[in-house]
């Protein structure tokens, strides 16, 4: 009778540690930072935290099937643009309260805002940038109009000036947003979705240059992503637009790359290209039975100065922290160079719109730049019609 | 009966007890879940399984019942569940079912008032051996009035499937002259002579010991038992109410570091109103703190802010009826462009077959012939497009075959070989991009269609051959009065198979073109080669997120059509009565 009440004891035992538990998805990148936070957080709360790996890719899907059913993780790592579809879905627990705030860059928090409620821990910031070759280029460009110039001038039958992958709205969104284009109206309750600035005159502006560079035979027709990427690795590209992401391939290549931040190049004086900014941070699930435990976690142990720099230290990407990238621009070296070029790229940026409508957006302003780059429509028609695809696909 | 075919029997009646029991709980369990098709399903293959096992009469049927199991639950369960879930609005917003939903507004939504009373706290234990135990009581502190209030340990009113705590009561009491009454007991707060702080609270002859307020570093050791026994287990969930009636919950302003007085956000009330001259009376959720009824349309709870604006709050799943399939003919963007997809999507199959069955019967044919030699490597090189995945050869084929001006096909062929002035548009015309997807699915299709008529070849019996030489045929006479006619019996439905794979082949349209290029100056979606399903997903799942209720409505609407074509093929081409004869 005693043996069975003790193993009944350490059934119990094992049963309330399960109970106690904090459980995170997490990709590759983040894993030994976490860990380390994972144990302080144990040592001060004597509650487990679990990290699990789990692709990048597949977290969203994941959490969609297993959120719902209770089963799911107490916190994810994700992108901010999932925000939209997860709330409105009711799986994300809003975070109450962040300590620093104020030492939060703004775009990253508005970033995981969605109604006006704060719906994650953000991290990490990414945005693209224009990247040249510094052995076909001697200077950085100041402004687009040299760097067409400076494009022209070296390009020859084998060379490319300039060339990225233009029929995809995220690339060209740079030079829309950068006149004044914007896909939905930013105001204090969340983004307007029936307030779309895609047709208005700057977003024409912005298409017709990227038309005018594909006129002038400035960009090869048929330019896509693979074709960008593989000319650059090849040395055969000048400039190209790309994130993040790519330089440490440019470098293993043997490319001698040069990062030019849109925040320093301009379309015309006083006005740059805005690039979309993308975060990535921790959320909480809103059918977690840990929810406290969680935010805490992701609060105090993630979001401290501490927990941001480890995750820096262990990934090498943006921070959204200000005092954190005051501390590592301060003795930064030449490995800092991609991270705070592109930091700066993302400070004149603004979050990719985290509303499920903006599913809509991606295929009908691909569209869209697909038929003005093939000449097949004029820049104004072709935009009031992806406004309309946008329309007609969110307006039910 | 022997006695080996009764321990037999014992022994199958155990097995099946115990499976039984397991399959009775999944049962139950499923039901619970509100999983009710799926636990019918479940019910019927109990029962179904009970009696093939026990009655000698259903002995033939032993080897049926695994294949059953396996019909059940891979496909006559999918298509319950995709024509159920045809008539709701499942989909971004619309994952929970309507009492799922209404729970959470009534758990889950708290707030704060502007002005809440805001109590400090500290937690005092009962020790046994010198070790905390979870028996606690709390010590709260008004932060306006410096007031102290006792509370006991809170009792669980409401416990989730596992025994977690979901809601906790208790009540606060006042503490006067440093004693307080509850119910009928008296606890005595014993202080500290040097500064005052409250060492520990005696009640009946029990002492609960000072052991952790968040504002005392001091008890910060303290802190893991705290947190995973005390707040972890009780606190969190836990609801005080406090002299003047009003609910004390852990401040989530504060990160939970105090209390505060907390509203519940919704509430149900029953209102009754007049429907067709009947009084009604009905269950709706209201806003306690405007006081205003929730709204309830097409899915969704709205509730109104405090610009008077609307606002979905909840969303959950409900049935719409025909609302789905309507939208498939009533809303012009998709029936617009309906009947040009539809003709399309039939083309490109119906060519698609063609062209690989073309190419492959040739090529059999050549492989077929005695005199050819090295026909095992010819095989194996020509069944390569097939083996290696068209995830990768489709990709080489638009970055690498296709690129306007990188492509091979315009560089060298178009403009290097013909000498042609201007680059074909390959993927940006849309009647190059269809010629374009239909020159890659031929060429990842036609070693199917060669494999398939080299394995019928070798059927025809070469007797028939040679009397048609004796009797004087030529090669293409014998080809078309033998070989076809004797291929078509093996290969008929293969190639209605094939037609049907090919009007849902998704992969091939996705990859290469994605459904475009875009038709300029059109309001929808549709690209110049999307076929149907290409063309649905875009609507199911580019709009406003996900629409998994559209998506059924389509699919069925997909099978009906290939279905009546695949039976109609099979009629015109009487390929079963050839095949049955």
């Amino acid at each position: 009778m005693k043996k069975l009440a003790l193993v009944l004891m350490v059934v119990f035992a094992v049963v309330s540690l399960l109970s106690a538990k904090v459980v995170v998805w997490s990709s590759e990148n983040q894993i030994p930072a976490l860990q380390k936070l994972a144990a302080d957080f144990e040592r001060d709360y004597g509650i487990e935290v679990e990290i699990q790996q789990v692709n990048f890719g597949d977290i969203k899907s994941k959490f969609l099937t297993a959120a719902p059913a209770g089963e799911g993780p107490d916190i994810i790592v994700g992108a901010h643009d999932w925000v939209g579809e997860l709330a409105a879905n009711g799986l994300l627990e809003p975070i109450p309260f962040l300590p620093d705030a104020n030492q939060y860059y703004e775009v990253a928090l508005n970033a995981f805002s969605y109604g006006g409620k704060l719906y994650g821990v953000p991290y990490t910031i990414e945005s693209i940038g224009i990247i040249y070759n510094k052995d076909l280029v001697e200077d950085a460009p100041k402004t687009i109009d040299e760097l067409e110039q400076m494009a022209m001038e070296v390009a020859d039958d084998e060379i490319v000036g300039f060339v990225y992958d233009a029929g995809n709205f995220y690339f060209s969104f740079p030079f829309i947003a950068g006149y004044g284009g914007y896909i939905f109206k930013d105001t204090e309750s969340g983004l307007d979705v029936n307030d779309i600035g895609l047709n208005n005159e700057g977003a024409i502006k912005g298409v017709s240059l990227i038309k005018k560079w594909f006129d002038e035979g400035l960009i090869p027709q048929g330019a896509n992503y693979n074709l960008m990427d593989s000319l650059f690795k090849d040395g055969l590209a000048a400039f190209i637009v790309n994130g993040p992401w790519a330089t440490p391939h440019y470098r293993d290549a043997g490319i001698d790359y040069g990062i030019i931040p849109f925040s320093e190049i301009e379309l015309e004086p006083g006005v740059t290209p805005k690039p979309f900014v993308g975060v990535q941070g921790f959320m909480i699930n809103a059918k977690s039975k840990n929810k406290i435990e969680a935010i805490e976690f992701a609060v105090n142990y993630i979001g401290s100065f501490d927990g941001q720099y480890g995750m820096f230290v262990g990934e090498r990407r943006g921070t959204v922290r200000k005092d954190v990238f005051d501390f590592i621009s301060k003795d930064a070296g030449p490995e800092l160079y991609d991270v705070l070029q592109f930091s700066k790229s993302a400070s004149v940026g603004t979050p990719m719109p985290n509303v499920p409508e903006m599913a809509s957006v991606w295929g009908a302003m691909g569209d869209a730049l697909g038929i003005v780059i093939n000449d097949q429509d004029t820049v104004e028609n072709a935009l009031n019609s992806a406004v309309e695809k946008i329309k007609t696909a969110i307006g039910e | 009966m022997s006695a080996k075919r009764l321990i037999g029997f014992i022994f199958v009646l155990i097995l099946l007890s115990v499976f039984g029991a397991f399959g009775l709980m999944s049962l139950i369990l499923l039901w619970a879940n509100a999983n009710y098709g799926l636990a019918i399903i479940l019910g019927i293959l109990l029962v179904s399984i009970a009696f093939v096992l026990i009655n000698p009469k259903g002995y033939p049927y032993r080897y049926m019942i695994p294949a059953m199991i396996l019909l059940f639950i891979l496909t006559i369960y999918p298509m319950y569940y995709t024509l159920k879930t045809a008539f709701t609005n499942f989909g971004t917003g619309h994952l929970f079912t309507r009492p799922q939903v209404v729970q959470k507004l009534l758990s889950d939504y708290y707030y704060i008032p502007e002005n809440p009373e805001e109590y400090s706290f500290s937690i005092f234990v009962k020790l046994e051996d010198y070790k905390p135990t979870d028996n606690f009581i709390v010590v709260f502190k008004s932060l306006s009035d410096d007031e102290l209030f006792i509370a006991p340990k809170p009792i669980a009113v409401q416990k989730d499937s596992e025994g977690n705590i979901l809601l906790a009561e208790s009540r606060m009491f006042s503490v006067k002259n440093d004693r307080a009454t509850v119910n009928g007991v008296t606890y005595q707060l014993v202080r500290s002579s040097q500064d005052g702080s409250i060492l520990s609270v005696s009640a009946n002859g029990e002492r609960y010991m000072y052991f952790y307020s968040p504002d005392d570093n001091t008890t910060k050791s303290n802190a893991p038992f705290y947190l995973s026994e005390i707040r972890g287990i009780w606190l969190k969930n836990a609801e005080f109410t406090n002299p003047m009636g009003q609910q004390v919950r852990l401040n989530p302003n504060r990160l939970y570091t105090d209390f505060a007085t907390s509203e519940r956000k919704y509430e149900i009330k029953v209102v009754t109103s007049i429907e067709s001259g009947r009084a009604v009376q009905k269950n709706v959720v209201y806003n306690k703190k405007t006081g205003g009824v929730l709204i309830e349309r097409d899915g969704y709870f709205y509730d109104i802010d405090d610009k008077g604006q609307e606002f979905a709050v909840e969303g959950y799943i409900s049935n719409i009826g025909f609302k789905n399939f309507m939208k498939m003919f009533k809303d012009p963007r998709i029936s617009g462009p309906f009947v040009k997809i539809f003709v399309w999507t039939f083309t490109w199959a119906a060519l698609s077959v063609l062209f690989t069955f073309t190419i492959g019967l040739i090529l059999a044919l050549v492989l077929n012939d005695r005199k050819l030699k090295g026909t095992k490597i010819y095989r194996t090189l020509l069944i390569i497009p097939w083996a290696i995945p068209a995830f990768i050869s489709v990709l080489v084929w638009k970055n690498g075959m296709f690129n306007e001006t990188y492509g091979i096909i315009n560089r060298f062929i178009v403009m290097g070989l013909f000498g042609a002035e201007e680059p074909i548009k390959w993927l940006s015309d849309a009647f190059w991009a269809k010629v374009a997807v239909l020159l890659v699915n031929t060429w990842l299709g036609f070693p199917y269609m060669m494999t398939i008529t080299l394995g019928a070849l070798q059927s025809i019996p070469d007797e028939l051959y040679e009397a048609a030489s004796i009797d004087g045929a030529t090669g293409f006479q014998r080809f078309r009065k033998i070989t076809f006619p004797l291929l078509m019996i093996a290969v008929a439905p293969l190639l209605v198979g094939s037609f049907s794979f090919n009007f849902n082949n998704f992969v091939g349209i996705y990859l290469l073109t994605g459904g475009g290029p875009a038709i300029p100056g059109s309001s929808t979606p549709a690209g110049a080669t999307d076929i149907l399903i290409s063309y649905t997903y875009k609507l199911a799942f580019e709009g406003r997120g996900q629409d998994f209720g559209f998506a059924s409505a389509i699919s069925i609407l997909i099978f009906v059509i290939v279905g009546g074509l695949s039976w109609l093929n099979f009629k015109l081409s009487g390929a079963f009565e050839e095949v049955n004869r």
